[in-house]
């Protein structure tokens, strides 16, 4: 009783202090916070709590703990093969069936009792190093855990802050390449501030044997890993996985907070939301924030905690500044801001916008179109729209958005015989390419247009079906299997990979 | 007639099954299932389970190691120093060779002697190759033979109860024993008289 | 020589050969694990191994014929609980367990005490790097990266499906098959690999972790595809056991094995 109730009186002793020492004003140099040398806020109070893990996007709630307490984890690996982009299937390696791994969130000064479970079903041994545990290895000698077993170890949360957690198993830059990794938030004492809404993003870089969207089981490529030659850069371990139904939603007027982690293995994130400013952002997941941010870096092993306002209605494209990481390797997500719109704010000019605008715009229906081939209810509209929004991506800087080409460069798809005369002919170009003379509509070209071997397949019926059905062409119909077809048919072109 | 036949089987039977449980029953989880053969420092075979009874420290180690297995010798006198006299007498000490080709009977005696150790508690013992590796499997001991005829290899001292079950170890070592180890030691000595002879654990 | 228990019961008839052996010449090689005091260069006798690894119907004339490793017998000391878990029963395959495919969710102690029974013994570690170093040619493939890739795809497969039967694949060669692809396999060394369980960790650190030389450095990228399986059997104890480690036997020709 009595030793009870002096513990009880050095806690509330060290917590005084601790607020006794926040608020003191600062003149030169901003105070600091004591890092892990105050980090201790004594035994754990109370019985032991299960920690809520979560699947990403979502976060575990606040913990709203005012006392430090003994906080259990039950962390999950498996190895499962998933859908990495359409079509494409992966076998990821992952903390709690996902990736990135379950969020999990905890206080400072807490105790975490740590187990980490090998799924029985798992080839490969495995471990964790957290970055928020101070102590060799992060946690990663203590918990190497063959197939079927699991390993337990305890650590105390010195410092606050948002971390990232992954695999140190040999060989490391592969098991973390296979989607080992996920983000621990030490909140702070005092917690962090209330916002509307939070979600979990985390990018990571992908290496496979195939090329980009080919489709089918593809292998990890270690060659690729170790030249940092990704073939995906991926927000939550998907192409689709922030992407249209996915799309992170908000109301207008709320504070949306994300906590992003960037697991590489190898590639920096130049975070960044098309359309919007950060107003706070707690760069490299640390103590203090940064306002009124554009892009934010996240380093391969880091974090940062983002936050800003949704002022208007509409789609905001999340991306790796990176470009060709997001048009063409995938670094793409969505927030969906609905509400009454506002023009004072938005006025659909600006650089970004305007260069999104055709991204952010063609998105919906591509992801429409998608989801109806899918089901197995593609309309001709459907497709038309979808085709529009790729034709515009993918084929309009040299062909037009018009289709009219440039004289002696670039041929004519408006009105083409050419075109109009062979569709098969027309879906092998796109896949192969094109190069040696023709002759277009009367007028002869001599050049080469490169094979389009990002397209799957619908996204390639897609888009020639628009073609068909604008500027006058013959119309009808291209379907998928159509595609298909002609790709078995015609030997893949050698490089094309590559 | 019938039936008096058949209490007597049964009778004979429930004391067949007594006897067997009395006298063997080693519990799953022992090291003592190991069956192999071991001698002593004193050229004596014996075989693990012979240990049944009291609680054991056993350790691994070879006697033309330089470095870490003198500590390792330390390590578990420092054990016995921390013990008053009585509990010292209910623990035995037993050492394992992880060189047996060249730890005979002889090289261990003239450690046992060297190290002053005392042979009521004590025993020093190598069995063959095949042995060394199983019983470095059950201790969780790791090992390589070097080029130079050393050894690398992992070092702790491992707690058994009177069955043969491990209690505790500890890879931290030194003359100063890790505390929670000792007291783990301490529980084992104390606990002893209660369990003993028949730890009651019924393995199938 | 041998003052194994289980010698006595060694029974050369006891048909347990998984494809019989073939002999391995020996000699120099490099091995993955660089180690401070050899540096890596490997000098080996000549040895037989197994062709295939040990199927599910020969293991089941083996704990038969030795039922203190069927699975309701066995000490827990000596397998844990899972050994065998995805037979029928005791002395039964079932369906999960096909005669042909290898036999999984064994314990060292099993595969050793198998070998043993065939007038065996498990493979040393470097017994099994050389043989798995060839492809269908050559003795050493390793320097291609095709061999390597081939070894990964392995890894890129989920292994919750069923396994393939023993001696689909090529042979190498030496005329040994599926050391690569099929499953992982117990050494009789498995436990002489002080691979930390920290592979990042400085050499400091290891030395005090292990008396001697140093841990071994796992650094090497040619050889991922190989060091991958240390990293598996160096977290595995003798009792342990998944459901995708397996064995072969090998055999010493030099001094009278029968
Ligand atoms: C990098 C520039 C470039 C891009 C992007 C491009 N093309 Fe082409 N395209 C060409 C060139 C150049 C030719 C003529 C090649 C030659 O001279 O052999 C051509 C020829 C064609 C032809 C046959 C000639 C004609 O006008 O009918 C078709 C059809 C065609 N492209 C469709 C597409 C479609 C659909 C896309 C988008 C998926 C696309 N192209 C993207 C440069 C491009
Ligand atoms: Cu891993």
């Amino acid at each position: 009783m009595k030793t009870h109730t002096r513990r009880m009186l050095v806690l509330v002793m060290m917590l005084t202090l601790a607020a006794c020492q926040q608020p003191a004003p600062v003149t030169a140099a901003p105070e600091d916070t004591g890092g892990s040398a105050k980090g201790d806020f004594g035994p754990p109070v109370g019985e032991p709590i299960e920690a809520i893990l979560t699947a990403p996007p979502l976060v575990p709630p606040a913990t709203g703990r005012k006392q430090p307490a003994k906080v259990v984890v039950n962390l999950e690996v498996r190895e499962i093969e998933k859908e990495i982009s359409e079509g494409v299937t992966y076998t990821f390696w992952t903390f709690g069936g996902t990736v990135p791994g379950s969020f999990i969130r905890i206080r400072q000064g807490d105790t975490v009792e740590f187990h980490l479970n090998n799924h029985p079903d798992s080839k490969m041994p495995h471990n964790i190093d957290l970055h928020a545990v101070t102590g060799p290895g992060g946690g990663a000698a203590s918990s190497f855990t063959a197939p079927g077993h699991s390993s337990q170890f305890t650590f105390k949360a010195l410092n606050a802050g948002l971390y990232v957690y992954h695999c140190a198993t040999a060989p490391v830059g592969m098991h973390v390449a296979n989607g080992m990794y996920g983000l621990i938030l030490v909140e702070p004492p005092e917690g962090l501030p209330a916002v509307d809404k939070e979600y979990y993003v985390m990018q990571g870089d992908f290496y496979t044997v195939g090329k980009y969207r080919e489709k089918g089981l593809q292998p990890f490529d270690m060659q690729k890993a170790i030249e940092e030659n990704a073939t995906y850069v991926l927000f939550n371990g998907s192409e689709g996985a922030l992407l249209g139904d996915n799309a992170l939603p908000a109301k207008v007027g709320e504070t949306v907070r994300l906590y992003v982690g960037n697991g590489g293995p190898n590639l920096s994130s130049s975070f960044h939301v098309i359309g919007e400013i950060f107003d706070k952002v707690w760069f490299e997941g640390g103590t203090r924030y940064q306002e009124n941010v554009q892009t934010t870096m996240v380093p391969a092993g880091g974090s940062a905690i983002v936050e800003f306002r949704a002022e208007v209605p509409g789609t905001s494209v999340i991306v790796d500044h990176a470009l060709f990481r997001a048009f063409n390797k995938g670094a793409l997500g969505m927030l969906k801001f609905e509400g009454p719109e506002d023009k004072t704010i938005y006025s659909g000019k600006e650089i970004d916008s305007v260069y999104l605008g055709d991204k952010a715009a063609s998105a919906a229906p591509v992801a429409a179109a998608a989801q109806a081939a899918a089901t197995g209810a593609l309309t001709l509209e459907q497709q038309v729209k979808s085709g529009e929004a790729l034709f515009a991506g993918t084929c309009s800087t040299c062909h037009q958005s018009n289709g009219a080409g440039l004289p002696n460069v670039f041929p004519p798809l408006a009105k083409s015989d050419y075109l109009n005369a062979d569709k098969d002919r027309a879906i092998a170009i796109i896949l192969n390419g094109l190069s040696g003379p023709v002759t277009v509509n009367g007028a002869s070209y001599n050049s080469v247009m490169p094979p389009m071997s990002q397209l799957n397949d619908d996204e390639i019926a897609n888009i020639l079906t628009y073609t068909y059905n604008s500027w006058d062409n013959a119309g009808g119909q291209i379907s998928a299997a159509d595609v298909a077809r002609v790709r078995a048919a015609t030997p893949r072109p050698e490089g094309a990979a590559h | 007639m019938k039936i008096l036949i058949m209490l007597l089987a049964l009778a004979l039977m429930v004391a067949t099954a007594e006897v067997r449980c009395a006298e063997a029953a080693l519990p799953q989880q022992s090291v003592y299932q190991l069956g192999d053969s071991f001698s002593d420092h004193n050229g004596q075979d014996f075989a693990l389970a012979s240990r049944r009874g009291k609680p054991q420290l056993v350790a691994m180690f070879y006697t033309s190691c330089r470095y870490v297995c003198p500590l390792i010798i330390d390590s578990a006198k420092a054990v016995e120093h921390s013990l008053d006299a009585d509990q010292r007498q209910h623990l035995q000490v037993l050492l394992i060779s992880m060189d047996p080709d060249r730890d005979d009977v002889a090289a261990l005696k003239a450690t046992a002697q060297a190290r002053r150790l005392d042979s009521s508690r004590w025993t020093l013992a190598r069995t063959s190759r095949d042995g060394v590796r199983r019983v470095a499997a059950l201790l969780g001991v790791r090992y390589r033979a070097l080029a130079d005829g050393e050894f690398n290899h992992t070092s702790a001292l491992v707690l058994l109860d009177i069955d043969g079950r491990v209690l505790a170890r500890t890879e931290k070592l030194g003359t100063a024993p890790d505390p929670a180890f000792m007291q783990q030691v301490r529980a084992a000595l104390g606990s002893q008289h209660a369990t003993a002879p028949h730890a009651g654990s019924a393995p199938d | 020589m041998r003052l194994l228990p289980l010698a006595m019961l060694m029974v050369p008839a006891l048909g347990l050969a998984g494809g019989g052996y073939v002999t391995l010449p020996g000699g120099s090689y490099k091995s993955v694990l660089a180690y401070e005091d050899t540096g890596g260069t490997v000098t080996l006798a000549p040895f037989e191994l197994m062709k295939r690894p040990v199927t599910n119907a020969e293991f089941l004339k083996f704990v038969r014929r030795l039922p203190q490793w069927q699975r309701d017998r066995v000490p827990s000391v000596f397998a844990e609980s899972r050994y065998l878990a995805h037979w029928a029963s005791a002395t039964a395959l079932g369906s999960a367990a096909l005669p042909e495919q290898p036999v999984v969710m064994v314990s060292w102690f099993a595969a050793s005490a198998y070998c043993e029974a065939a007038g065996a013994r498990l493979p040393t570690w470097n017994e099994w790097e050389y043989a798995a170093a060839a492809d269908a040619t050559r003795a050493d493939a390793r320097a291609d990266p095709a061999w390597r890739e081939q070894i990964l795809s392995w890894y890129a497969k989920p292994s919750n499906q069923p396994l393939a039967e023993v001696g689909q694949s090529p042979a190498n060669h030496y005329g040994v098959q599926d050391l690569h692809g099929l499953v992982w396999e117990w050494t009789e060394d498995y436990a002489s690999m002080l691979v930390s369980a920290d592979n990042r960790t400085q050499q400091e650190q290891d030395r005090l972790q292990f008396c001697g030389a140093g841990a071994i450095a796992m650094d090497d990228r040619e050889n991922y595809a190989v060091l991958m399986r240390v990293a598996l059997l160096s977290s595995m104890e003798a009792a342990n056991l998944t459901s995708n480690l397996g064995f072969r036997c090998a055999r010493s020709i030099d001094e009278g094995t029968p």
